[in-house]
C-alpha cells in the first residue's frame, strides 16, 4: 500500500465530515453541562425522538422536509424544556451521581417508550441524496450538509453567546451561579432557555442523522456513548474542547480504520481517550 | 363426625385432580429479542413463528395430553439480559425447557450455563458453530444449520458460477469478506475464508466491524481500493443499512453480494429502505419453508408450512415471510412433534435426561421437516455434539421482490449474476 494515496485522502476527508457530525452532537450536551452543570446522559435519546418526529411528519403526514425538520427542532427543544422542568429541576441540588442516574433513567424510559409507541421496525425517510464526486473520491451529500450545519451551528451559538443579552446572561451564570441572581438574572429562566437551546441542537442533529441512518428505538446506542466521551475528552462544558475532540476522535476512527482494521480505529480512539484521562483528567480544555 | 370422612376424601380427590392438572403442563421458556436492534433483524419474526406453532399444537390437544405453556422473555438484544432471563426462567418460572435465542453472541455464553445446570436447551435460530465446537455440551441441541456451513456455501456458489456467469476462473475472482464482529459474524467469516481458500478464490479483504459502529466509511474506502468482484457480507440490520448507504454514497462498485442470514434475510425491510438497489441481492439461511417445492417434502409437511404462512400473515399482514419465521415455527415443531412425545412415551417424562435421550434418537430424513432438512444430532464425543448433522442452508436471491432458491443446484433456479448494467452497485 502506498502511504499517501487517493484513498487515504478520502479517509481523511470522511473523518473530517464525521468529525463535523460528532461536533454538532457534542455541542448541545456541552452547552447544557456548561450552564446547568448536569450531564444529560439521555441526550442521544432526545435525538432519537427528533428523528422519529421528522419521520412521522414527513412520511406519515406528508409534510415537506423543509417544514418537518424545523418542526422537529421545535419539538425536541420543547422536550428539552420538559426534561428540565420535570426531571432535572428537582435534582439540581442533588449529588452529581444522582443527577446522572436520573438522566440515565430517562434514557431507558425513552427507549422503552419509543419501542412501545413506534415499534421495533427500522424506519427511514426514503430520501436518497446524491453523492458528491471529486475525481476518484466520492462523498455523502448528507454528511457534507451535516458538516455545514455543524459549522453554522457553532458559529450561530458563538454569536448568540457573545453578542446577545441572553447569551451574555448564560455565560455569566455558567461562570458564577451564586452572584448572578443578585444582579437580576433569574437562574431558572436561564436554565430553561439553555435546555430549550440544547434540545434544539439535539433536534438539529436529529434532522441531519435521519438523512443518513434508519430510525429505531436503539439508535441512541450508536451515538450516545461516543458523544459523551468526546465531551469528556474535550473537557465537559467546554464547547471549543468538544469541537476539537470530535475532530480528533473522528480522525482516529477514520484514518485508524483505514490503516488497520475498522475495529482498530475505534480501539485506537478509545485508547487515546483513556490515555488522555490519565494525562488530563479534566479534559483537553478545562472549563 | 360422619361427614368428615367424605369431606376429607373429596378434598383429597380435589387436590389430586389439581395436582394432575398441574402436571399436565409443560413450561417452555422462549428467549428472543423483541426490543433493541436484533428485534428488527429477525428475532421478532422468529418469536411470531414460535408462538404460532405453540398455539397450533395446543389447539390440537397439546403434546401427549400435555398443554404447552410458553413463557416468552425479551433479551433486549443484550447478552447479559439474555443470561439473566435464562436464569429467571429456570429459577423463578421453573420452566422445563429453554428454547429460542436469536443471537449467537447470546447463545455462546448462555448454553454453557444452561448445560452446567443440566437444563435441556433447544436452539432455534442462532447459528455460530462456536456454540457447540469442542464444548462437549450434553443437554443442548440445535436443529438449525451452523455458521461454518453458511460460510462454505457462499464460496461454493460463486465458485460454481465463476466461469459461466463472471467469465473468469475462480482464482481471478476477487472476493471481499466483511462481517460484524460477534460470534455469528466471526463464525461465518471464518467459514468463508476457509472454503474460499479451498476453492481457490482470490480473497482481497477480510475485515470485521462492530454492528453498532456509527461510521463505516473507512471500510468502504478500503473496499474501493481492494476492488472486489463479490462481497460476502454477514451483519444485522442497522449495520447492513449503514454499510449499503455509505457504499453507494462513496461509489463502491461490485458485481454481486452474498449475505448470510440475519439482516440480509429481512428483505422486506431492505427493500423498503433501498428499493431497487437491493434487487438481485442474495442471502444464505435455512430455506424459508414457503419457498420449497412441496413435492420434495414428506406427506403432511407442506400443510404445516401453509399453516405457518396463514398464521404469520394474520399477525403481520401479507408479504414475503423472512426465513426466521420458519426457524421459529419449524424448529419448535421438531421439538414438540418429535423429541417431546418420545421423551414422554419412551422415557416417562420431560425432565432433561429424558429429553436428552429422546433428542439423541431423533432420526428425521431429508424432506421430513418444513425447511427441507432432516434431523439427526451429532452424538456425544463428536466435536459438534448436539448439532444437527442433516441441517443445511440454501442460497436465496431476491429478484423483483420475490425470493427464490438458487443453490444447491438440485433445487435451484437460475440466478441473476452479475448485477445487470444500470444496477446501483454494478461497475
Amino acid at each position: 500500500m502506498e502511504i499517501f494515496d487517493i484513498y487515504l485522502l478520502e479517509a481523511v476527508l470522511n473523518g473530517l465530515l464525521l468529525g463535523g457530525l460528532l461536533a454538532l452532537l457534542s455541542l448541545g450536551l456541552n452547552l447544557i453541562f456548561g450552564v446547568i452543570d448536569v450531564v444529560w446522559i439521555c441526550y442521544a435519546e432526545l435525538i432519537m425522538c427528533g428523528m422519529y418526529a421528522v419521520y412521522y411528519l414527513h412520511v406519515q403526514y406528508h409534510w415537506p422536509l423543509y417544514a418537518a425538520m424545523p418542526a422537529a427542532i421545535v419539538i425536541v427543544a420543547m422536550l428539552g424544556v420538559l426534561l428540565h422542568q420535570l426531571v432535572i429541576k428537582p435534582v439540581l441540588a442533588a449529588e452529581p451521581i444522582n443527577q446522572l442516574l436520573v438522566t440515565g433513567g430517562v434514557l431507558f424510559f425513552l427507549q422503552a417508550a419509543a419501542t412501545l409507541a413506534f415499534g421495533i421496525d427500522f424506519k427511514n425517510l426514503g430520501v436518497s441524496l446524491p453523492a458528491v464526486r471529486i475525481g476518484e473520491m466520492s462523498f455523502s451529500a448528507a454528511r457534507l450538509i451535516a458538516f455545514g450545519a455543524a459549522v453554522l451551528g457553532v458559529l450561530g451559538l458563538f454569536v448568540f453567546l457573545r453578542k446577545t443579552y441572553l447569551g451574555t446572561a448564560i455565560r455569566a451564570i455558567s461562570q458564577d451561579r451564586a452572584i448572578m441572581p443578585l444582579m437580576g438574572v433569574s437562574p431558572g429562566r436561564i436554565y430553561t432557555l439553555t435546555s430549550a437551546l440544547g434540545g434544539a441542537l439535539a433536534g438539529l442533529g436529529s434532522c441531519l442523522l435521519v438523512l443518513q441512518y434508519d430510525v429505531h428505538p436503539a439508535i441512541g446506542l450508536s451515538f450516545g456513548p461516543i458523544t459523551f466521551l468526546i465531551c469528556v475528552m474535550g473537557g465537559l462544558g467546554s464547547m471549543a474542547g468538544g469541537l476539537i475532540a470530535a475532530f480528533v476522535f473522528a480522525q482516529f476512527i477514520s484514518v485508524g480504520g483505514f490503516f488497520f482494521a475498522v475495529e482498530w480505529g475505534y480501539v485506537i480512539a478509545f485508547a487515546f481517550f483513556i490515555g488522555m484521562m490519565f494525562v488530563r483528567p479534566q479534559g483537553l480544555f478545562r472549563r | 363426625m360422619t361427614f368428615i370422612r367424605p369431606l376429607a376424601a373429596m378434598a383429597a380427590l380435589a387436590l389430586a385432580v389439581a395436582a394432575q392438572a398441574q402436571q399436565k403442563e409443560i413450561k417452555i421458556g422462549f428467549i428472543y429479542d423483541v426490543s433493541g436492534p436484533f428485534a428488527g433483524g429477525g428475532s421478532e419474526p422468529a418469536q411470531i413463528g414460535t408462538k404460532a406453532i405453540v398455539d397450533y399444537v395446543n389447539e390440537h390437544g397439546g403434546v401427549a395430553g400435555y398443554k404447552i405453556v410458553p413463557i416468552f422473555a425479551d433479551a433486549q438484544s443484550k447478552v447479559d439480559v439474555a443470561i439473566n432471563e435464562m436464569t429467571r426462567l429456570i429459577d423463578q418460572e421453573k420452566v422445563d425447557i429453554i428454547s429460542g435465542v436469536y443471537s449467537s453472541a447470546q447463545c455462546v455464553p448462555m448454553v454453557q450455563q444452561a448445560d452446567a445446570r443440566k437444563k435441556f436447551t433447544w436452539l432455534n435460530v442462532c447459528v455460530a458453530t462456536a456454540v457447540f465446537k469442542d464444548k462437549k455440551l450434553q443437554y443442548v441441541f440445535r436443529p438449525q444449520a451452523h455458521s461454518d456451513q453458511f460460510g462454505a456455501w457462499s464460496c461454493d456458489y460463486i465458485t460454481h458460477y465463476a466461469k459461466s456467469k463472471f467469465g473468469t476462473d475462480p482464482k481471478n475472482l476477487r472476493v471481499a469478506i466483511i462481517h460484524e464482529d460477534g460470534p455469528y459474524g466471526v463464525g461465518v467469516a471464518a467459514g468463508n475464508e476457509a472454503q474460499c481458500k479451498k476453492d481457490g478464490l482470490n480473497i482481497v479483504l477480510k475485515e470485521g466491524y462492530s454492528a453498532t459502529a456509527p461510521d463505516l466509511s473507512s471500510l468502504v474506502t478500503k473496499l474501493k481500493r481492494a476492488r472486489p468482484d463479490v462481497l460476502l457480507h454477514t451483519g444485522y440490520n442497522p449495520d447492513i443499512t449503514l454499510f449499503l448507504r455509505q457504499a453507494k454514497e462513496q461509489g463502491l462498485k461490485f458485481k454481486a453480494v452474498i449475505g448470510h442470514g440475519a439482516g440480509h434475510s429481512q428483505f422486506d425491510k431492505l427493500s423498503q429502505t433501498f428499493g431497487k438497489d437491493v434487487n438481485y441481492f442474495h442471502t444464505i439461511d435455512p430455506a424459508a419453508a414457503q419457498l420449497l417445492d412441496p413435492k420434495t417434502l414428506k406427506p403432511g409437511v407442506w400443510a404445516m408450512t401453509q399453516e405457518m404462512v396463514k398464521r404469520y400473515q394474520a399477525v403481520k399482514g401479507p408479504g414475503e415471510l423472512p426465513p426466521h419465521v420458519s426457524m421459529g415455527f419449524n424448529n419448535t415443531w421438531i421439538l414438540l412433534n418429535d423429541v417431546l412425545p418420545r421423551a414422554i412415551k419412551k422415557y416417562g417424562g420431560f425432565d432433561s435426561e429424558s429429553l436428552r435421550k429422546a433428542a439423541l434418537e431423533t432420526d428425521i430424513p431429508v424432506g421430513g421437516t418444513m425447511q427441507g432438512y432432516g434431523v439427526k444430532f451429532y452424538p456425544p464425543g463428536h466435536p459438534l455434539a448436539g448439532q444437527n448433522e442433516r441441517a443445511f442452508p440454501v442460497v436465496m436471491q431476491f429478484v423483483d421482490g420475490k425470493a427464490r432458491i438458487v443453490w444447491p443446484m438440485a433445487i435451484a433456479s437460475e440466478p441473476v449474476l452479475p448485477f445487470p448494467k444500470g444496477h446501483a452497485y454494478a461497475p
